[in-house]
Formats: structure tokens, sequence, C-alpha cells
């Protein structure tokens, strides 16, 4: 497959790994098949995913519904398991338990016992990660004020609304203190206000040295504080790499020069007509990882290529 | 550990919030409250007895359905509402999920078991207190003797079932008791009989019987004519000093008319002799009941790891219906056994006959999968008390022991698979 972009080539489908302890995530070959209730294959969700997360970065993974985002994720925390290939996290596999104390995940749906309130929420998850009742009373403070929900701590979820649910359960996911966080959809539902103070608290997080895994539709979110991405569809992994390879034009030269005047511009212009080079533009080429993505998906659909989806 | 007492905190916690565990509670407390209006026909012990089983009833009712509705829908729920994804995305084994749940459902049962058991007991003693008053026999808990053998005397005797018949002066039913013991030795022994009668003339409803009441050491013999009636226990009593210290004692029955017949099954007589305290066989008699709920809960949580919420309910209802039944369910196998038996009892040689293809269906279809059901599914047989109370009888503490050696074997059996199938189980 020729890939229209630049490409990492630590994405590279296939590509041997060279082992490495800097990796916060590393998949190889991971694949999942959703069998039927009579143990037949029914659809293929992940097919062969090679990807190296490292360490201290915000890697943002993305895809159309049903490209296999959430089961990635899930295959990562052991949730669910792989049907071929391997992950690591941390280095560690991803059925090593004692590994998840290093971990925090917001998962797609904010999904907590309804009848407890913020307070006694993160409680029972900080009492699972064994956290001491000091510790965890410090903690649930400091998170509760960070998201900023210290006004309703007492209020059972069941009368949150649905952005509230989000901050509650990026608070669960940092209650303690993870090396990696992965985050499925973290700005769902949050109003814009909200989603700045998200976006500057992932930025915060990478600042603490932290990993980052971030699944998101908001594209325009993924483009402004991730450092790499990889668009995945249907399975496959179809491009990856830093956000400013992936945006830019490989056969348009950018020259950013300060200071000229137009003449000077006129006779630069002139220059390169004579060199055979043709100006497009004085200014800088831009492009919008939203662009890319619809453009990645379309040309798949277009092609019609529908090898992943494996029926009976 | 810390993380199963938390999640059984949280599982009991949910029980409470969701107001689950009260409307069990409420219902199962009208339905106690209610036995005191019982209309009642009989002496004041016969009120007493049915206040004891409506209680025990409500408690083994309200407390099966709260142990088989609570713990059947507790994965599966929080499979669907997606919270089983949050918890097990945390640092926590997924047996230690599993052993939480149970132990929060075992704070449940415990909780419910103490309401519905307190204001049984107060119910029950309030009952006995007020019919005691009016004269009536007041609350029992007898030490019952079963007896070590049972002979029938005399050749012409006809056996249909298990009830064996003797005639007048032909054949006499022999019971023979040892280890006869009582704290008291004051009391009195106790014996009822409930024998079934044949009368010649059948408007009769008693017969004439004589009783020799024997004792093998000193070879003393009491003997006495009283009268049986029909559908009536027969009571009297026999001083303890007949007994000499020696614990052995042999009663024999027969009927005085020629023309009379008395069936006799091995529990027609009962010897009773001491009394327990009340309040401990009640306390009993819920260890046992807890232990049957105990074992519902390891039921519903095995069914909980690999079916969905509506098919795991109905799957424990199953267990727990079957589990009652083991009993008609294996002689319904052998009832298809008999007819079997018959259908081809004809004189005609095997080679002759022509197989039916309806038994044959039968036989594979039908009664062997029920046998082996039978085996299989717990057999709630164990934990019944209510008989106990019924008849004022003391729980026996070998009861006691088997019932919680049958759970804890049922359990170290479920227990492994419902940890196999959950640490495979993919909680998308």
């Amino acid at each position: 497959m020729i890939l229209p972009f630049a490409v990492d080539n630590l994405f590279l489908p296939g590509k041997a790994w060279k082992l490495s302890d800097d990796f916060a995530i590393k998949t190889e070959d991971l694949t999942k098949a959703y069998r039927s209730f009579w143990g037949r294959r029914k659809v293929l969700a992940l097919n062969k995913l090679n990807v190296v997360i490292k360490k201290g970065e915000i890697f943002g993974l993305l895809g159309p519904n049903g490209s296999g985002k959430t089961t990635t994720l899930k295959l990562l925390l052991g949730l669910i398991f792989p049907t071929a290939g391997r992950a690591y996290i941390l280095g560690k596999p991803t059925d090593d338990v004692a590994v998840k104390n290093r971990v925090g995940f917001l998962p797609e749906e904010s999904c907590f016992y309804r009848f407890l309130n913020a307070d006694e929420t993160l409680d029972f998850y900080g009492q699972l990660f064994r956290i001491p009742r000091k510790e965890r009373k410090l903690r649930i403070d400091r998170l509760l004020k960070r998201v900023g929900l210290e006004f309703a701590r007492k209020r059972p979820l069941k009368q949150y609304s649905k952005g509230m649910l989000r901050r509650i359960g990026i608070a669960q996911a940092l209650i303690n203190d993870p090396d990696l966080i992965i985050l499925d959809e973290p700005t769902s539902g949050l109003d814009p206000i909200g989603t700045k103070e998200t976006k500057d608290l992932i930025v915060e997080l990478k600042a603490q040295g932290k990993t980052v895994l971030l699944c998101s539709h908001l594209l325009s979110d993924v483009q402004d504080i991730c450092d790499r991405v990889a668009i995945i569809d249907k399975g496959e992994l179809q491009i990856s790499g830093t956000i400013g390879e992936l945006l830019s034009s490989k056969d348009i030269v950018e020259l950013l020069i300060r200071n000229l005047s137009k003449e000077t511009i006129g006779e630069v212009e002139m220059f390169i007509q004579e060199k055979q080079g043709e100006v497009v533009s004085i200014k800088n080429p831009s492009g919008t990882l939203e662009d890319l993505f619809l453009k990645i998906v379309h040309e798949r659909r277009e092609t019609g290529w529908d090898k992943s989806e494996m029926s009976d | 550990m810390q993380q199963i007492l938390v999640i059984a905190k949280q599982t009991f916690k949910e029980a409470v919030r969701n107001k689950i565990l009260f409307i069990f509670i409420i219902l199962g407390l009208i339905t106690i409250c209610g036995s005191v209006f019982m209309p009642v026909v009989g002496d004041g012990r016969e009120k007493i007895k049915i206040v004891e089983s409506m209680c025990f009833r409500s408690i083994t009712f309200f407390g099966t359905l709260a142990a088989v509705l609570l713990s059947a829908s507790s994965i599966p729920t929080d499979i669907e509402n997606k919270v089983l994804s949050t918890v097990t995305a945390k640092p926590v084994q997924r047996i230690n999920i599993i052993f939480g749940k149970i132990l929060g459902f075992v704070y449940i049962i415990g909780v419910l078991l103490l309401i519905m058991g307190s204001v049984s007991y107060v119910l029950i003693r309030v009952t006995a207190l007020k019919e005691s008053s009016q004269g009536g026999r007041g609350l029992l808990a007898r030490e019952k003797f079963d007896p070590v053998d049972l002979q029938i005397a005399g050749d012409s005797a006809r056996k249909i079932g298990n009830v064996s018949w003797i005639g007048g002066g032909k054949e006499a039913a022999v019971w023979k008791f040892k280890g006869l013991y009582s704290k008291d030795k004051n009391d009195d022994l106790e014996i009822e009989a409930n024998f079934l009668i044949e009368a010649k003339k059948k408007s009769i409803g008693k017969i004439p019987v004589k009783v020799k009441i024997i004792n093998p050491s000193s070879a003393r013999v009491l003997t006495e004519s009283m009268e049986i009636s029909r559908n009536k226990p027969l009571f009297f009593k026999l001083n303890s000093k007949s007994l000499d210290g020696s614990g052995e004692l042999t009663v024999v029955v027969s009927p005085e008319n020629p023309d009379d017949f008395l069936g006799i099954r091995s529990d027609s007589l009962r010897l009773f002799w001491g009394e327990k305290s009340f309040g401990c066989n009640y306390l009993k008699g819920l260890i046992v009941i807890s232990t049957q709920f105990f074992l519902m809960v390891i039921i519903a949580v095995l069914g909980s790891t690999f079916l969905s919420l509506p098919v795991n309910i109905l799957f424990c209802l199953f267990v727990f219906f079957c589990g009652n039944i083991t009993d008609f369910m294996r002689d319904l196998s052998t009832v298809i056994n008999i007819i079997e038996t018959r259908e081809h009892d004809h004189g005609v040689s095997a080679v002759m006959q022509k197989s039916n293809i309806f038994l044959i269906y039968l036989n594979h279809i039908i009664k062997k999968p029920i046998l082996l059901l039978s085996y299989i599914l717990p057999d709630f047989r164990y934990f019944s008390v209510g008989k106990y109370f019924i008849d004022g009888i003391n729980i026996p503490g070998i009861k006691i022991l088997m019932g919680f050696g049958y759970a804890v074997l049922y359990t170290l059996f479920c227990l492994p698979i419902s940890f196999f199938v959950f640490k495979r189980k993919e909680i998308a």
C-alpha cells in the first residue's frame, strides 16, 4: 500500500520492533476478531495493529465509528483478549494486573455507580488502588477541585449532567496518579470551557512527564494537543506520525522569511519562475487534521475494499 | 483482601441504596406478621405451629428470592452498565471481584436474616406466651430418637410401597431404640405413633392395639392396651425410670382384633426425650437456612459469569425449584421405569417383543436426563428445617453439619468454574 503522506517509521505495519524501555505502549500485530455465539468469526475488529507510543507524549488515536479504537483500548487494558498478536503497557504484557497500578482509564461512557456521590466514587476507586485513607482524601479533594466538582461532591451521580459525569470520570482516571492515562473521548459532552480545561489538563499531565493516549472524534482537539496521531479504519492502521509531518505537503516548499519587501518578494517570485518553479501562494500552505481524516476514510470507502469485515 | 472488602461493601451499599433489600424485608415482614391472623382449627399448639411455619416459609422464600435476584443480576448489570469495565481496568484480580460480590451478598443475606429472624422470633415467643397462658402447649424443641431397627414379626405381612400391613393376632411391629439419653433424667419419654389403619368395619374410626414396652437389659415388660384413631397420632408417655439407665428400649405394637390391620412405616413411631432450648433451636434453624441462601448465591454468581440477566434468573429459579423436588424427580424416573417394565411384561419372549418407540424415547429423552439432573442439581432437602419446628423437634447437630458440608462441597465445585469462566470473560 502506498501511503500518500509522510509516515512515522515507528508505525509501518510488520516492522520488526527494536525493544526498548522508553515506550509506554507497544502492540505487535494486535488482532481482535469477535466471534458469534457458535464460535464462528463474525467481524475482524482489529487487524495486525502495530503501534508504539513513547513515554511522555500525547498520542491521538483517530478513526470513524467502528474503526477499532475502543477495541484497541480494551485490549490494552485487558478487558478483552486478543485473537492474535501481543500488546505491552509500560513494558509489561496487558494481562499483568500489577501494571494497572500505573494506568488511568476514562471509558467512552461515564459508567459509574449512580447511587454514589463524587466523594464516594473516587474513594471506591482509590481503595481499589490500595491508596491509604489520608492520601486518598487529599487526592480526592485536589482532583475534585481540579475538575471543578467541589460544589457537587455530595450529590449522587444520578443527578449529574453528562458533562459533570465526564469530569468525575477524568478525576477517577487520575486518582492513582498514573504514568499512563488512557482517555476515550475525554471532551465528549463537555461545554467549550470544560473542553478547554480538559485540554489544558492533558497538556499539564504531559508536562508532568505522563503519557496520554487519547481517542477522540473532535479532531481540532486532537490537533491542538497531540504530539503524534494514528488513524485507523476498519481495524487497520492507515497512517500515523507527528501532526506536523502528516499535515505538511511534500511537493510544496515553504519559506518563512521575515522582513521581506514587496519588491524583493516579486524578485524571488520571478527567480523561481526562471528556475521552472511555480509559485502557488506566498502564504504558508495549511491543512487541518479534519481534512486529512476525512480524506483517508473517504479514499478507503471509495475503493470499496472490505477485506477486514469478514462474515460467516 | 482489601479489594474484596471494598467490592463487598460496594455491593451491599448498592442493594441498600437501590432499596431492593428493604423491599424484600418489608414484604417478608408483612407475611410474617400476617401469620398471626391466620385462622386456626385446633388447640394453642396448632396456632404456634402455623406462626412458626409461616415465619420460616417467609424467611426462606424472601431470603431465597433476594439471594437469587440480587446475586444473579449484579455482575450482568455491572457489565451492561459498563461499570465493570472501569473496575477491571484497575489493578483488581477478577477472582477478587467474584469473592467481593459473594461477600457482599453474604452481608445482604445476613441483614435480611437478622431483621426477619428477630421479628419472627419475637412473634413466635409472643404467640407461644399467649397460647400457654390459655393452657396450650408452648414452644417445643424436643430431642428426637430414631429407632435403630424395625422388624415385622410374623410371616404374612404384606408390603405395599414403603408400608407394611400387619394383621391382628398374627403379626407385630417391633422397634428397637438404643442410646437413649437425656440430661434431665426426670423427664418422661414421649412416644408418638402415626399408623395407617384398616378396620373390618369401615365405619369404625378406631382400632384397639396392644403396645408392649420392653427394657432389654432388665427384661421388664410393660403392656398397655390403647386405641388408635384414623388420621390422628397416638401419644403416650413413659416414665424414664423404666429405662433403668440402660438407654435401650423395644416397643412392640400389634392390633388386637384379627380383622384389623395396621399400616407401618419406619418412621411411624417416634420417641422424644428431653427438651432443648427453643431459642437455641431457632438459631440452628436460621443457620441451616442461611447455608441454603449462601448456596443459592454461589449458584447465581456462577450463572452470572456466563448467562445474561433474565436467563440467569430463570436458571437460578429452575435450580431452586428442582433442588426442592429431587425426590419427586427420582420417583418420576422410577415411575417411568415401572411403566416400561410393565409394558414388556406380558409373558411374551423378549425376541417376540416389539420395541415401543415411545418408551425408548421416554427413556432417553426424559428419564435419564431427569435422573441425571436430580443428582447434579443441589439437593435442598439438606436445608429444610420447617418440619422440625412444626413437629417441635430439636434440630440435631448432624443436620447442621450435613447441610454445611453439602454447601461447602457444592461451593468447591461451583467456585472454580466461576473463576475460570469469569477470568476469560470479555468485558466489552
